[in-house]
């Protein structure tokens, strides 16, 4: 929203540099996101009187004159009496109008903000010296107009100022809406002048017709008013309209009207349009015109209006020419029973103002704003009056604003009123009191108002206000405040008015109880640590994806939260699991040249089948994923590499890891890209928790996500590995004094003999032997063809009372070998 | 006809038992039925045409089942519970200096450590959610024009992936009633991940991090609001910080504020630099109502505000959209 400074001029004093003016509203009521200069495209334009003006020969439209600047422009050429000789091909030049000169060294206002403005000089036009030029409407960047020259209307002498005498030398804010939504009354010049006194300190007076709730209408010749009916009043507190005759759609408004208008971004027409706008920029209420005949021509021949909803099927041709169908969300104004505009959004073109309109039909209503704003985005209208009416004009101003129309229409379009205002006016509210004590007005600000700033600040802005006693103040909000409902409303008028940066800062009391980080919270942090001291990359992927994704991972993408609106394909499904955005990563880094890296993410995911939770939200299930790939180096297979980082995070976490081999698909979202045959389930040993998958890639998962062969990852429940690390206990065992003693042992074992098989059936022996012990891998070998392996493990055991024997020792270690052969059909090598 | 439909029985049957499936898609007798085309009357190469075409459909998706089926059988199990691979050697982990936390998870930790020292529990926000949370218990009336400035994506369930981290407010007041009627107070933040429908660019994410602070007490004031963010920016940026507010409308909060700090020193900040960080304000009555929490008697004070700019005016990162882009060229640069 552009806002003129020196409309607001018209309302109330600034007292302040404009610097000075943005930074206090900025602080006080809303964000500017530019101020503009406008004075500095009008620099330099005089107001001349063409004296002489007669045709140059051997040219069929071009004119030479001779124009009185008042001596005003230096460096030109002037005649003998002063004037200075301008050529000039517009149609309506003559002599003894009064024109906007650019003199040399002017710029051309409509390519100001051009790359290379158009700066003027004098010149030969066929032989005949032309100083500047004389110019139109549009060159002086005001409004479009084809009849040629602007001729000046005001009363202004040669050598004026142009940019003075239509208070051109003004500044334009550009406003950001957004923070405005709840504020109607700022959607007008004289709400937002009244915010601009009061933010100064300065009481507002508003102009007397606007306050004329009641407003005396002129009317003369009176016939019949229309007859209005809400038929449902849902949809609008209040319709009002007036019938004008002797309108002439020809008319213009005056210029200093069409420039205010065209400085805050509305292009005038006509003055019965430019009044209605004129008026929608001036109070934010705005007003639609119809043409009188051809509305009673669509009812028969009577005027009587109807606002209701639309039918379902019913269609409408608005005025830009576009045909919509309506629904019963949309409110229609209609004529008899045939729609003829949409309310609030865009009159129908069966009833257009043209050139040759005499009657109007003059409206000025409210309508509800949720209706509208749903209107707004069916249809996609955003016009400066849906804008305003979203935000919930209050009905009282529709009666001053009409009213001011009437007049402003007689003045400049020779309209006369000839109707009493025809009015249904359901939605008529009492204005409501609210009652407040300065002290909760403080003890809410943390501020030290007495009731007389209160009271002044009010004033200010024209809520009338009453003191109760000395510390409680009564007050009711003048009726463009349809936002003031609650106490916290005037708290933050006051507060805001005087600025909350003159609030004192202080801090809460509390005392030293100290909060916990969340556990959660910290294991993620040491989780992501541990994973990190690994030498993996944390990285943070959408929550949504494509569901080719989901296709390609092998999930089904019924499992997965549909977006319905969303801007991208690539967004449209909640993820299921981590894994299949952390593959999606994989080859692009590979191609930029990383041969060996690992990705992690710890995030949500949401897989549907997961159900919802007490509060009838998705369960959201937090995860744990990484990739783990290399392009060069390799030893063995990647599966290995994966369970080599899953254990160190487990050790980490004080946890033991277990791996189990996988006897089918399980067809869970969690281990659908995993191939089950190169994968495990894993769980902590320690607290028997299930904690989730690692393994190899299916080989189409593989070939969709274009991976490097020796790729492998893991994902595990967040949640799950909470649960375990929470319910460990101290494993620690007091230090022996005594030595340990350490024994290599291989076993050649069937290729099909698991190294955990060979472990677990070493430990289920030395459990039985009170002496503390642990198993390390040393090797691993099979020679080619065989069916048989070797594997070596290295025992330490140690006593806590006494240095064992190597008898005692070789009495365990016998036991063990006896208990692989028996079971295992082990051989020792 | 009937040559195709004896062709297709019999090229199947092939296709089941080869070991190399897709020779078949190039067997003579397929070319030969194109030879045939010339040959017939035209009015029937059209449908013959069109089986031929049929019949390599069929082809080409047992050809694919067939590879698959292949593939899969040459899928070698492992010794899952061993520590490596036969004949491979102990594994090592990659090397420590290369590993990295992402910036943001990294600066959220960060954030929630200040603001937990400072007396706050940290909870973490969902991603998705219903329209209660997100708008109906914050005061947003339904088809409410404030709801439009959130540009939220909605599921076919119609939840809503949530567009700030406000959408764990309504929970925190209800979890911290209790709390609050015992002579405490309710002092929370929550963070997390918060969802636009808008196009991506250097500035613009539709997936981005908010923290969100509540605090609610018997004697809860502006001022303290003031203070409290201007201490969390102080000890951030650890020094002394000017602060500035601008009205600003927020359904869920009157008054609704916005907050900036002048732009400190460490960032290459001048007097008169201004930051605007955050939305705040004291936590409107029908809030505190919805979570069953007397207005008359407590009051409160939130903010919110994004994580992103944080890191990005700490680091001097350029462009958004490296937060989510998985690149290592950039997580590795966070190594420190």
């Amino acid at each position: 929203m552009i806002i003129s400074v020196n409309w607001l001029k018209k309302f109330t004093n600034i007292d302040v540099t404009i610097d000075e003016l943005a930074t206090l509203i900025g602080s006080r009521l809303v964000e500017i996101e530019e101020v503009i200069d406008l004075g500095k495209k009008y620099q330099g334009i005089i107001v001349s009187k063409v004296v002489e003006c007669e045709k140059l020969e051997g040219s069929d439209h071009l004119n030479v004159t001779k124009i009185d600047d008042g001596g005003r422009a230096v460096d030109v050429e002037r005649d003998e009496n002063g004037l200075v000789q301008v050529v000039c091909g517009a149609p309506n030049v003559r002599a003894g109008m009064l024109v906007a000169w650019l003199p040399p060294n002017s710029t051309v206002p409509e390519s100001f903000n051009d790359k290379e403005p158009f700066v003027l000089g004098a010149r030969k036009l066929r032989g005949v010296m032309s100083n500047g030029m004389l110019a139109s409407a549009k060159e002086l960047d005001l409004f479009e107009d084809h009849t040629g020259i602007l001729e000046v209307d005001a009363d202004a002498a040669p050598g004026s100022d142009f940019a003075e005498v239509y208070e051109l030398n003004d500044y334009l804010l550009d406003i950001e809406n957004k923070s405005l939504t709840h504020r109607p009354d700022t959607f007008g010049i004289v709400g937002f002048a009244r915010e601009v006194a009061a933010i100064q300190g300065n009481a507002f007076h508003t102009p007397d017709w606007l306050n004329q709730l009641q407003p005396h209408l002129d009317v003369q010749d009176a016939i019949e008013a229309p007859s209005v009916t809400i038929d449902d009043p849902a949809l609008s507190d209040r319709y009002q309209a007036i019938i004008l005759n002797g309108a002439s759609g020809a008319a213009q408004s005056p210029i200093h009207i069409q420039s205010y208008l065209a400085r805050v971004g509305v292009r005038p027409i006509n003055a019965i349009v430019d009044v209605t706008n004129y008026l929608m920029m001036l109070t934010g209420q705005p007003l639609h015109a119809f043409d009188y005949d051809k509305v009673i021509a669509v009812a028969g021949g009577r005027a009587d209006i109807h606002v209701r909803a639309g039918h379902d099927k019913e269609t409408l041709e608005l005025l830009d020419g576009r045909t919509i169908e309506l629904t019963s969300e949309d409110i229609v104004i209609a004529s008899g029973d045939t729609a003829i505009g949409l309310a609030g959004a865009m009159g129908g073109a069966s009833t257009l103002i043209d050139n040759n309109t005499k009657n109007i039909i003059l409206e000025s209503a409210t309508f509800n704003l949720y209706n509208l704003r749903a209107t707004q985005m069916r249809h996609g209208i955003f016009s400066e009056a849906i804008t305003r009416f979203t935000k919930g004009q209050p009905a009282e101003l529709t009666a001053p604003v009409l009213a001011e129309a009437a007049r402003l229409m007689g003045e400049y379009a020779d309209a006369q009123v000839v109707t009493n205002v025809a009015e249904a006016y359901p939605g008529e509210k009492n204005p409501q009191q609210i009652v407040l004590s300065t002290k909760t007005i403080n003890d809410t600000l943390g501020s030290k108002f007495m009731s007389a700033d209160v009271i002044d600040t009010l004033h200010n802005v024209e809520f009338s206000t009453e003191l109760v006693d000395d510390f409680t103040v009564k007050t009711v909000a003048p009726y463009w405040r349809a936002d003031i409902h609650i106490a916290e409303d005037i708290i933050e008028e006051v507060g805001r008015l005087n600025g909350f940066d003159t609030i004192e800062p202080t801090l809460p009391l509390r005392d030293f109880t100290a909060v916990h980080p969340a556990e959660f919270d910290t294991l993620r942090a040491q989780i992501r640590k541990s994973l990190v001291r690994a030498g993996a990359n944390e990285v943070l992927t959408y929550s949504f994806v494509h569901g080719e994704v989901l296709k390609k991972a092998g999930q089904d993408v019924e499992n997965s939260y549909r977006i319905t609106n969303s801007i991208s394909p690539d967004l449209q499904y909640y993820r299921q699991t981590l894994t299949p955005s952390l593959l999606g990563l994989i080859y692009a880094n590979v191609k930029q040249g990383y041969d060996q890296f690992a990705i992690f993410e710890v995030n949500k995911t949401h897989p549907k089948q997961h159900g919802l939770t007490d509060e009838n939200v998705p369960e959201e299930v937090d995860m744990i994923a990484l990739t783990v790939t290399s392009k060069k180096v390799k030893n063995g297979s990647a599966y290995y590499d994966a369970k080599k980082m899953l254990d160190y995070l487990g050790v980490s976490l004080g946890l033991d890891l277990h791996y189990s081999p996988i006897d089918a698909d399980p067809n869970y979202a969690v281990s659908a890209p995993f191939e089950y045959r190169r994968a495990a389930l894993v769980t902590d040993r320690k607290t028997d928790t299930f904690i989730g998958i690692v393994g190899e890639y299916k080989k189409s998962v593989s070939r969709a996500f274009k991976l490097p062969e020796h790729t492998a990852g893991f994902e595990i429940g967040t949640l799950a590995l909470y649960q375990a690390v929470t319910k460990l206990t101290s494993d620690y065992m007091p230090l022996s004094r005594y030595p340990g003693t350490e024994r290599d042992i291989c076993f050649q074992v069937n290729q099909s003999i698991n190294y955990g098989d060979i472990v677990a059936c070493a430990e289920a022996v030395l459990q039985d032997s009170n002496l503390e012990t642990t198993i390390t891998p040393i090797d691993i070998y099979q020679a080619e063809n065989s069916n048989t392996k070797n594997v070596t493990i290295r025992i330490k055991l140690t006593a806590h009372d006494r240095t064992l024997t190597g008898d005692e020792i070789a009495v365990v270690m016998q036991r063990v070998v006896l208990a692989a052969v028996e079971r295992l059909r082990a051989t020792i090598v | 006809m009937t040559n195709i439909d004896e062709l297709r029985a019999d090229l199947l049957a092939r296709i089941t038992q080869s070991n190399d499936p897709r020779s078949i898609l190039k067997a003579d007798e397929i070319k030969q039925l194109y030879t045939v085309i010339p040959t017939l009357d035209p009015s029937e190469r059209g449908s013959y045409g069109k089986a031929v075409n049929a019949l390599k459909v069929v082809l080409e998706a047992a050809v694919v089942e067939r590879e698959s089926t292949l593939e899969d059988s040459t899928v070698v199990p492992l010794d899952v519970t061993a520590p490596w691979d036969v004949n491979a050697t102990a594994l090592q982990l990659l090397s420590t200096e290369q590993g990295t936390q992402h910036p943001l998870t990294r600066e959220l930790e960060n954030v929630i450590d200040i603001f937990t020292r400072m007396g706050f529990e940290a909870i973490e926000s969902r991603q998705i959610d219903d329209d209660h949370h997100m708008f109906g218990a914050l005061n947003f009336p339904e088809n409410h024009p404030a709801r439009d400035g959130y540009d939220t994506f909605r599921t076919e369930e119609g939840f809503i992936p949530p567009a700030h981290t406000s959408t764990m407010q309504h929970r925190i007041l209800k979890a911290g009633k209790a709390k609050l009627e015992a002579g405490g107070n309710i002092a929370a933040v929550s963070y997390g991940r918060v969802f636009r429908n808008e196009d991506v660019d250097a500035t613009h994410e539709h997936t981005f991090y908010q923290c969100e602070g509540i605090f609610v007490s018997s004697d809860a004031t502006l001022g303290q609001m003031l203070g409290t963010l201007r201490s969390f920016f102080e000890v951030y940026y650890g020094q002394k910080l000017k602060i500035k507010t601008q009205p600003a409308y927020f359904p869920f909060v009157e008054p609704g504020l916005e907050f900036a700090i002048e732009k400190p020193a460490a960032l290459g900040g001048k007097p008169g630099d201004w930051l605007e960080m955050l939305g705040c304000g004291m936590i409107h009555p029908n809030v505190l109502r919805a979570a069953d929490i007397d207005p008359e008697k407590y009051r409160g004070f939130a903010w919110g505000g994004g994580i992103e700019r944080l890191v990005m005016l700490k680091y001097g990162i350029e462009d958004l959209r490296h937060f989510e882009s998985g690149k290592l060229q950039f997580l590795r640069k966070f190594n420190s």
